[in-house]
C-alpha cells in the first residue's frame, strides 16, 4: 500500500494549507468533468427515449422533454420482444460463463500449483490466445463444424448452441486468457501448506482443488463468472457467426433494431404515421432496455465486482 | 492384470502429470480452435474455396485473393485504414487518460468508491450494438467541436491533426469508456507499490511530480504494456462507428461467391494490422534490460545507501 506521509493540517503554513485546498478543489473538478463525460451517452439515452417525436426536432429542447412519454420505450420493448430475448440472452450467457469458469479455475489451478515440463510454453501460448484477433480463426471453426455436421447423419451444428459452448468448455470462449490469468493470481496466493494438510488427510488432487483451493477463493470465481457473463452477454461478433439468431438474444436484436422497428411498424399498420418512424428517441429506448438488464445486476454486484478485481488483479507479476 | 512399468513412477513425474490433466481441457481447445485455425487460415488465403455437397473444394490461386482484397475491392482498404487512424488515435489517448484517472482515485478522497463505480459502468453495458446505435444517435458526441476556435486554427496550420483530433473528439465518450478495465489495471498496480521507496524520495525531498516521473511511471512500465496490449484487442473487437473492418470480414464469409479464401485473406489481412499494433506496444514499452523488480530494487539501495 503507498503510504502518504503528509503533515496534519495545523502544522501548514497558511500558503501551503491555501495550495492544498486548491489541488484538492481541481482534482474534484476534473474528476467531476470527466465522470459527466463518461455518463453523458448514458444520461442522453435516457433523457432521449423519453422524448416525443417533436421534442427529438425541436432544437430548443436538449435535455427536459416537454412533455414525458413512455410510448417509445412501450414500442421498443415489443420491438425487441423482451421476454424472450431476456431469457434466451441469460440462458445462453450463462451457460457459456459457468463452462468458462470451469475451464479457467482448473487451467489456473494447473498453472498454479503444478511444475510440468513446457509450463513456461504453455503459459506464453495462454498470452498468445488473448492476442489472436478472432476473425482470423473463425473461418476454420466454421470448415470444422460444418464438416463434423455433413459426416454426421441427421446433426445441426451450426446455427446451434452447441460450437460455442464446445469452444468455451475447452478453454476458447471470449477473453478465456484473463480469467484464467485471474485464477492464477489468486491462486497462487492460497498458501501451499494448506494442500498438503489436506493431501496428508488423503485428498486427492481434484479434492484439494473443489474443496481447498475454491473453497477458500469463492469471491475470486465469482468475479470470474460475473466476467464471463457480461462478456458473452455483450458479445455479437461469435453469435452472429455460430448461433445465426437461433437463439434470440438481446444484443443482436438491438443490432438489426431498425429493420425489426421497420417490420413492426408493417405489422401493426402504423407505418403511414408520420410518427411512427424510426428516430433517436425510438433507437435510444431500445438501447436502454438492452442495458437495463446489465445496469441492474452491476447495481447488485459492484461491490464484489470491483474489490474482487482488485484483490485479483490480472497483471500480476 | 499387473500393467508393466518401464520406468518407476516418481513423485515429480506424477505431479507434472496431474498438472498436464488439470490442463488439458484447455491444451485441447487451444490446438483445435486456435493454433490449427491460426496456421490453417494463412493456408486458406492462398486458396479459392468452393463449396460443395462434398465439402469444400480448394483451388490453389497463389496471392490472388490478396490482389483482390487490396487492389480490386473498393471498401476493404479504406475500412482498413481508417481501423488504424483509430488505434493509433485511441489507443495511447485511452493509457493517458486512464493512467491519470487511475492517479487521481487511488489517493484517500470522498466519494472514491462512487467514482470507481461510474468509471466501471462501460465494462458492463459496452457491446458492439450497443455502441454502434449509440454512435448512430449522435448521443455520444460533443456538439461543436469542429467549430471551436482553437479546433480553427489547428486546422489551418495542420490539417491531418485536426482530423486525427476530430476523430478523437467525436466520440469522446467512447474513448472514455474503453478505460474502465485498464483504469483497474493501473490503480492494482499503484497500490502494489513498494511505500518505502516512495517515503525514501520523500524524505529526501524529491517533489510530487519527480516522484511520478522517476519512480512510479518506471515501475509501472509492466503495466503500460498490459493496458497498452489490452487496450488495442478491446478496440479491434468493437466494431463501432467507422471500425467498420470487421463487418466487412463477417460479411466476406457468408458471401458463398466469393467463399472462405477471400475472408481468410481479409481476416489475416486485419490481424496483421493489429499484430502490428501489438509489436509497436511490445517494442515501446518493454523492459530496457531491468525487470520491474530490478529497478525497484536498486532504486531500494540506493535510497537506502545515502
Amino acid at each position: 500500500m503507498t503510504k502518504q506521509l503528509k503533515l496534519p493540517e495545523k502544522m501548514l503554513s497558511s500558503r501551503r494549507l491555501l495550495r492544498r485546498v486548491l489541488i484538492k478543489i481541481a482534482i474534484y473538478a476534473a474528476l467531476i468533468l470527466i465522470s459527466y463525460q463518461f455518463i453523458y451517452p448514458i444520461l442522453r439515452m435516457i433523457v432521449l427515449s423519453m422524448m416525443s417525436d417533436r421534442d427529438i426536432m425541436n432544437p430548443a429542447v436538449t435535455w427536459i422533454p416537454s412533455n414525458f412519454t413512455f410510448n417509445n420505450l412501450r414500442v421498443a420493448l415489443n420491438t425487441l420482444d423482451l421476454q424472450k430475448t431476456l431469457v434466451g440472452s441469460m440462458w445462453f450467457s450463462v451457460l457459456l460463463a459457468v463452462s468458462q469458469t470451469l475451464v479457467s479455475s482448473l487451467t489456473g489451478y494447473a498453472f498454479a500449483r503444478y511444475e510440468f515440463p513446457g509450463k513456461r510454453i504453455w503459459f506464453v501460448m495462454v498470452l498468445m490466445s488473448f492476442v489472436i484477433p478472432t476473425p482470423v480463426v473463425v473461418i476454420p471453426r466454421i470448415m470444422m463444424f460444418t464438416g463434423i455436421q455433413e459426416s454426421v447423419e441427421g446433426l445441426q451444428l451450426i446455427g446451434t448452441w452447441i460450437p460455442q459452448t464446445v469452444m468455451a468448455i475447452l478453454g476458447q470462449g471470449i477473453y478465456s486468457a484473463v480469467l484464467i490469468l485471474i485464477c492464477y493470481n489468486f491462486f497462487r496466493m492460497i498458501p501451499r501448506s494448506l494442500d498438503e494438510a489436506a493431501s496428508i488427510d488423503g485428498a486427492n488432487s481434484f479434492q484439494v482443488f473443489l474443496h481447498v483451493i475454491l473453497r477458500l477463493s469463492i469471491s475470486t470465481v465469482l468475479v470470474v463468472f460475473l466476467f464471463s457473463f457480461v462478456w458473452n452477454w455483450n458479445e455479437s461478433y461469435l453469435t452472429n457467426t455460430f448461433l445465426r439468431g437461433s437463439v434470440p438474444l438481446l444484443p443482436n436484436r438491438l443490432a438489426m433494431f431498425d429493420s425489426l422497428f421497420a417490420s413492426y411498424a408493417q405489422g401493426t399498420g402504423t407505418n403511414a404515421d408520420p410518427e411512427f418512424r424510426i428516430n433517436e428517441a425510438y433507437k435510444m429506448s431500445g438501447t436502454l432496455i438492452a442495458i437495463l438488464p446489465l445496469l441492474i445486476m452491476y447495481l447488485f454486484v459492484q461491490r464484489q465486482f470491483i474489490k474482487g478485481i482488485e484483490n485479483a488483479g490480472i497483471t500480476g507479476e | 492384470m499387473v500393467l508393466k512399468r518401464d520406468r518407476p513412477k516418481t513423485i515429480a513425474r506424477r505431479k507434472s502429470i496431474t498438472g498436464y490433466l488439470f490442463m488439458s481441457p484447455w491444451i485441447l481447445g487451444f490446438l483445435i480452435f486456435t493454433a490449427f485455425p491460426f496456421v490453417y487460415t494463412i493456408y486458406l488465403s492462398f486458396y479459392e474455396v468452393q463449396s460443395t455437397i462434398l465439402g469444400y473444394e480448394l483451388t490453389p490461386i497463389g496471392i490472388g485473393n490478396y490482389v483482390v482484397a487490396l487492389l480490386r475491392n473498393a471498401e476493404f482498404v479504406p475500412s482498413l485504414v481508417s481501423f488504424m487512424i483509430m488505434e493509433i488515435t485511441y489507443a495511447p489517448t485511452i493509457v493517458i487518460i486512464s493512467f491519470i484517472l487511475a492517479l487521481l482515485l487511488n489517493r484517500p478522497m470522498r466519494g472514491r468508491g462512487f467514482l470507481r463505480m461510474l468509471f466501471f459502468l462501460p465494462v458492463i453495458v459496452m457491446s458492439g450494438p450497443v455502441m454502434q446505435q449509440i454512435a448512430d444517435s449522435g448521443a455520444a458526441s460533443m456538439t461543436g467541436i469542429e467549430d471551436q476556435f482553437i479546433f480553427v486554427v489547428i486546422d489551418n496550420i495542420a490539417p491531418w491533426l485536426a482530423e486525427a483530433l476530430f476523430y478523437l473528439f467525436e466520440n469522446f465518450s467512447m474513448v472514455l469508456w474503453f478505460t474502465g478495465i485498464p483504469i483497474i489495471l493501473f490503480i492494482n498496480g499503484l497500490q502494489k507499490l513498494n511505500g518505502s521507496v516512495l517515503e525514501a524520495a520523500m524524505i529526501d525531498s524529491a517533489t510530487p511530480w519527480q516522484i511520478l516521473w522517476k519512480i512510479t511511471i518506471p515501475i509501472l512500465r509492466p503495466v503500460f504494456l498490459v493496458v497498452m496490449i489490452f487496450t488495442v484487442v478491446q478496440i479491434s473487437i468493437y466494431t463501432s462507428g467507422t471500425g467498420a473492418v470487421l463487418d466487412l470480414v463477417q460479411s466476406a464469409i457468408f458471401n458463398t461467391s466469393s467463399g472462405f479464401g477471400l475472408a481468410s485473406a481479409f481476416a489475416w489481412i486485419y490481424s496483421l494490422a493489429v499484430l502490428l499494433f501489438i509489436g509497436c506496444a511490445f517494442l515501446l514499452l518493454k523492459e530496457p534490460k531491468d525487470t520491474p523488480v530490478k529497478i525497484q530494487k536498486r532504486l531500494e539501495r540506493k535510497w537506502s545507501a545515502r
